[in-house]
């Protein structure tokens, strides 16, 4: 059980440093953005900690596997991937900005999590797969850039506003050019896409294999789908049409709402053949 | 007609169809696709029911709108390929390798300076700088002045052809399989076989070409109860004899013969009972696990055929025991009782009893199989790779050139002009350029 506690001390740690982030933008303080990086970083290695501990401990119970396969597990999964993405962000962006409205995701992912069941349950046999490592790895990272994604594209519309009314100080003074933003919205969708793309194939290769049909209709099929679509008009709209800033970045918020919907909805709200993730 | 090629080669038109097909995507997950006819009209009321029932929203994915809206949305792929193609072949194959003072205007990113000297002295420098900042240009001289033109990501043009290419090639995949694939299902008791199929969503029976049988099903649990594995024992016999076994059918590993795949799908009791028995290999391999259900020989390989006749609770006051009978050919039958849970006999007859016991009274499962034949699945994945490839290419790649001329300036001073784009990517471009520039800026210096 000793992967619960680090987990909930992650929870702990992703709400810190939202906090460190948050406070960092309304003191207009880049000190304490800085301990919210010291944060994040502590909260990867306890996170993934917390995971290959969860890993070793189910196989101490005989019944061995990547900790990906319930509700919970996802859950702390996507927090863990939208926490590494968004440092790596932060990494080459040089931007702490980003954090206060990214972190928050990790954060309430996380809190969502500890409500659920947390128990390591064995793998039914539909699980027992080399894929699902393929599977769940390639859609988490696309879902984190597409987390990763909208809260930049929320900065965006933040920030634009106020540059559109010339006001220049505040807190959203201090958020990096709109120009800049723009393009990370873009570039964290660019970053998604072909994960999303490769999950969505895993996931039929999957399917062939284990029910002879490599597409049925299935809602969450249907709805990686819609998903897949929606991120792919951005990407039209935006390389052949010109859309950038404020249409662009609505789409990408609409786009990372299909996703959650993808993601949860399909799960806790239609029924199918994937009701793993349902736990 | 050039206004039908504007219609069909526009991404206005790729926009809304996208949306078109994300919008009814969504309807086909709240509506649930394929149910009974008496479920949805509880469900909905007449008028809805009605509605719904006339643009076939119960099995929308095959309705004639849903296949109309996919052949718009190939269409439109095709026409935009056939369209832009050759202008991306033209921007590599002639590219415009001069820099002129109408391109330099255009060009987001430009930078001029001026040396001391003549252009033919300094573009062996500015070749090599350029070589080893970037990429190795081609020259051209003209004149008094020098022209170098160096590019590197061409396939960055092409990664969005070949990820639309990749969409008609997973289609085509998908076409084929339907027209010269089946998906069926079988219910095979155990000690059964089948050699035709039911076909999923019609009533025609798909002859396999050849017979499975089922050998035994069983069900492993968890220490908790758990479903851990579902497995099926299966034979393939094609030609009269048993050409392939499989002990282990299990889900995520199916067994394939000929071109049929055939998946652990369900399960569930035939009716009464099996005796379980155990087959015990010489050399000490694995024992194997048979159902023999009443009356049914069963082939054990060396040894003959063997039944299970008769069980009793009791058998001569020493707890329950199953009545055999083996035959083999050329030796008239011979009959014995097993315990259960008894040991074997030795090995294969040379003790006179064959090398099994009985494990106990199971009852008689049968196998659900899901069985699948599409040729067209190779084509679909070819697809899926190429998809991703082209989508790394076009995101991940970047077609980026860079222009250099040397000219006499109006001072007699050699004007160097230094000009650069990228199709992808601007912002980290700027960034390179910036160094190629700063690189240039130190030959010679």
């Amino acid at each position: 059980m000793s992967n619960v506690l680090l987990f909930n001390l992650t929870t702990v740690l992703f709400g810190a440093a939202s906090v460190l982030y948050l406070g960092a933008l309304y003191a207009k303080n880049d000190r304490i953005a800085v301990y919210g990086s010291w944060v994040c970083a502590l909260a990867a290695v306890t996170s993934t900690a917390a995971l290959g501990v969860r890993w070793l401990e189910s196989y101490r119970m005989g019944i061995g596997r990547i900790p990906v396969t319930n509700l919970y597990e996802s859950l702390v999964f996507f927090a863990w991937s939208v926490n590494l993405f968004y440092m790596a962000v932060e990494r080459k962006y040089g931007s702490r900005t980003i954090g206060a409205f990214v972190m928050p995701i990790a954060f309430l992912t996380m809190l969502f999590a500890v409500t659920n069941d947390s128990t390591i349950q064995p793998l039914v046999p539909a699980l027992q797969s080399y894929w699902l490592h393929a599977h769940v790895i390639t859609c988490f990272v696309g879902y984190a850039a597409f987390a990763v994604s909208a809260g930049v594209a929320v900065m965006y519309l933040l920030k634009s506003r106020r540059e559109r009314e010339g006001v220049s100080g505040g807190v959203v003074g201090r958020l990096p050019e709109s120009r800049v933003l723009d393009d990370l919205v873009y570039r964290a969708i660019v970053w998604g896409f072909p994960f999303l793309t490769a999950g969505i194939i895993t996931g039929a290769a999957w399917a062939n294999y284990a029910w002879g049909t490599y597409w049925s209709w299935d809602p969450k099929e249907t709805w990686s789908l819609i998903v897949w679509l929606v991120y792919a008009v951005y990407l039209h709209a935006r390389i052949t049409r010109g859309w950038h800033g404020r249409r662009a970045a609505i789409l990408s918020i609409v786009g990372f709402g299909t996703t959650l919907f993808c993601y949860l909805g399909v799960n806790l709200l239609l029924s199918g053949l994937h009701s793993y993730g349902g736990g | 007609m050039d206004r039908l090629w504007g219609f069909f080669t526009s991404v206005k038109l790729a926009v809304f169809t996208l949306i078109a097909l994300a919008v009814a995507s969504v309807f086909g997950t709240l509506v649930e696709q394929n149910l009974p006819r008496e479920k949805y009209r509880e469900i909905y009321k007449d008028w809805a029911f009605e509605l719904m029932d006339r643009t076939d929203l119960f099995d929308m994915y095959h309705s004639w709108w849903f296949l109309a809206l996919l052949v718009l949305f190939t269409v439109n792929l095709a026409c935009c390929t056939i369209d832009r193609f050759p202008k991306a072949l033209n921007v590599v194959r002639n590219p415009r390798t001069k820099l002129d003072d109408d391109l330099a205007d255009t060009l987001p990113l430009a930078e001029r300076w001026k040396r001391k000297g003549a252009a033919g002295e300094w573009a062996p420098r500015y070749a090599d700088a350029l070589s080893s900042l970037f990429a190795k240009p081609l020259v051209a001289v003209e004149g008094e002045e020098v022209h170098m033109y160096a590019e590197a990501g061409m396939a960055s043009r092409f990664g969005v052809y070949v990820t639309h290419l990749s969409i008609i090639v997973i289609f085509l995949g998908a076409i084929v399989g339907s027209v010269a694939g089946f998906k069926g299902f079988a219910n095979i008791p155990e000690g059964e076989s089948v050699s035709q199929v039911p076909v999923r969503g019609g009533s025609r029976m798909q002859d396999l070409g050849f017979t499975l049988r089922c050998n035994s099903f069983r069900v492993e649990t968890y220490p908790s109860g758990q479903p851990k594995a579902y497995i099926s024992d299966l034979s393939v016999i094609d030609g009269g004899r048993e050409v392939l076994r499989k002990r282990n059918v299990v889900v995520n590993d199916p067994l394939r013969y000929k071109g049929i795949w055939f998946y652990q799908a369900s399960y569930g009791e035939a009716g009464g009972a099996v005796a379980r028995v155990e087959v015990h290999g010489a050399g000490g391999s694995p024992p194997e696990v048979l159902s023999l259900a009443a009356g049914r020989p069963v082939a054990i390989p060396g040894y003959g055929f063997v039944s299970a006749v008769e069980y009793r609770q009791d058998y001569q006051g020493a707890g329950p025991a199953l009545r055999l009978i083996v035959e083999k050919p050329g030796v008239p039958p011979s009959e014995l009782w097993l315990p259960e849970g008894g040991n074997p006999g030795t090995s294969a007859g040379g003790d006179g009893k064959p090398p099994i016991s009985f494990r106990g009274l199971a009852p008689w499962m049968f196998t659900g199989l899901q069985v699948a034949r599409d040729p067209g699945v190779g084509i679909v994945w070819v697809g899926c790779g190429l998809m991703i490839l082209g989508i790394v290419m076009a995101f991940f790649l970047s077609h980026r050139r860079v222009w250099l001329r040397l000219s006499k300036g109006a001072d007699g001073r050699l004007e160097v002009v230094l000009g650069g784009a990228a199709n992808r990517n601007r912002l980290a471009f700027e960034k390179a350029f910036g160094k190629i520039r700063d690189g240039l800026k130190g030959v010679g210096a």
